[in-house]
């Protein structure tokens, strides 16, 4: 069932980053998309993280045109890492989403440069950190509703869900 | 995750290194492109409600500008008619063959699917393809920019599905056009992306005057060298919005703000070469 919601909220994530958001100059830095998958990322943890991040980052990439698996493997692992933060040190944490889509956000940038430059194709690092800020903002910006709506969607496992094994001492 | 990583790695490497992938790619662009369309279709009335309150507060302003703007364009379109009669009579008279205008090719009318505006790159996807004549290299512009109907140039067409294909827009750091001025075509240079969304007219000597106002169009093949450009002669890219010169530099700095805003582009005209014999 969460695969599913999870399919539903991140392709229409996709949908709105593709048809609405980059069609407004001051929102084109922004990526809900991304800021979707860490939301889901931090509450289904790792693995769920990184299958979400990979079928995303396809869709996009199928939709642009653009080079297959580029976006996919960015994002399998912002969704793994961001996954694994949540299952260790990030549980209930209240400044975890927006350190994620932060933290997410600046390596994000700098890995699309490197991949871009890997494969030789012009890899602006000036555009990119130029637009950094703004997009930075806008992201956190997003994570307020995005998070609010995944937490909703995706609440947190309780304590007994989440112990897989218990070890006994003595 | 090592698989998907490595599937991701492969998925790159095939999909860089070969066309294998295009035609999977180009049937998931045409079945994801009714859900695009629905999200254009639905989030339209609140786009054009948040259009229609900034036009409101800029229309006065406007209005008065557009006035005097329309008196002074009147006088002008005198003088072209005079000027273009004129040409077409001596054309005739001299037997002059011209370099191929927008009038050589045909047109393909496209809907822009997705936008993928980034930092990165700058291209969108239209809902044309191969099956409708697009091919890699075509040019495009924009069907509104030009009072005879050729539109202001926006890019071209660098990757083809049967249905869909990629436009890389004037903005992108691949982009490149040779371009002059209108009123001097001593000016030859070449369009590239500039800061934001403005552009750069980069390699033009010091020496012809490029004042700001001018229009900048597609300089088109200059019948010299094997390669011709890609662009008919006569597109409108931009108007000069600023020119500086420094002794560091052998060429002028032109600032070209484009016709179209790029960042906003809902349909395209895909110019596509006629078959000949």
């Amino acid at each position: 069932m969460d695969a599913l919601k999870a399919a539903l909220v991140l392709f229409v994530a996709c949908l709105l980053q593709l048809s609405v958001l980059t069609e407004y100059k001051a929102f084109r830095s922004a990526s809900i998309v991304l800021v979707a998958l860490l939301a889901i990322a931090l509450l289904r943890g790792s693995v769920f993280g990184a299958i979400a991040g990979f079928a995303t980052g396809l869709l996009l990439d199928t939709a642009t045109l653009g080079t297959l698996g580029v976006t996919s493997l960015l994002m399998t692992l912002a969704g793994f890492w961001i996954g694994r933060y949540g299952e260790t040190t990030a549980r209930d944490r209240f400044h975890a989403p927006y350190l994620s889509v932060a933290v997410v956000t600046l390596l994000y940038a700098f890995g699309q440069v490197l991949l871009q430059f890997m494969l030789g194709q012009p890899a602006p690092a000036g555009a990119a950190v130029h637009a950094l800020p703004g997009a930075l903002l806008l992201n956190l910006l997003l994570t307020l509703p995005v998070y609010a709506l995944a937490r909703r969607l995706f609440p947190p496992a309780e304590l007994g869900d989440r112990v897989r094994e218990v070890r006994l001492l003595g | 995750m090592g698989c998907l990583v490595l599937a991701s790695l492969v998925l790159i490497t095939v999909s860089f290194r070969s066309s294998a992938l295009d035609g999977v790619q180009g049937v998931g662009a045409t079945v994801l492109r009714p859900f695009e369309t629905a999200a254009d279709r639905v989030t339209r009335p609140f786009r054009d409600t948040v259009g229609w309150f900034q036009g409101l507060v800029n229309a006065k302003n406007q209005n008065a500008k557009l006035r005097a703007r329309v008196a002074a364009l009147e006088q002008e379109q005198i003088r072209y008619a005079s000027a273009l009669e004129e040409n077409v009579q001596l054309r005739e008279d001299l037997n002059y063959h011209a370099p191929p205008s927008v009038a050589d090719f045909g047109k393909v009318d496209a809907e822009v699917v997705a936008n993928a505006q980034s930092a990165i790159e700058d291209t969108i996807t239209i809902w044309a393809g191969s099956s409708n004549g697009v091919a890699n290299g075509d040019v495009v512009v924009e069907p509104t920019g030009n009072p005879d109907g050729t539109g202001a140039l926006i890019g071209t067409v660098t990757h083809v599905t049967p249905d869909v294909s990629r436009v890389t827009l004037l903005t992108d750091n691949e982009s490149a056009v040779t371009a002059t001025d209108l009123t001097n075509t001593n000016v030859i240079g070449a369009i590239r992306p500039g800061s934001g969304s403005s552009l750069i007219l980069d390699r033009v000597p010091k020496q012809p005057a490029v004042r700001v106002g001018d229009t900048i169009i597609t300089a088109g093949s200059l019948g010299q060298g094997p390669l011709k450009s890609l662009y008919p002669r006569g597109i409108p890219i931009g108007t000069v919005t600023g020119r500086s010169n420094s002794d560091a530099n052998l060429f002028q700095n032109i600032r070209v703000q484009p016709f179209v805003d790029l960042s906003s582009i809902e349909s395209v005209i895909v110019l596509t070469p006629k078959k000949t014999g």
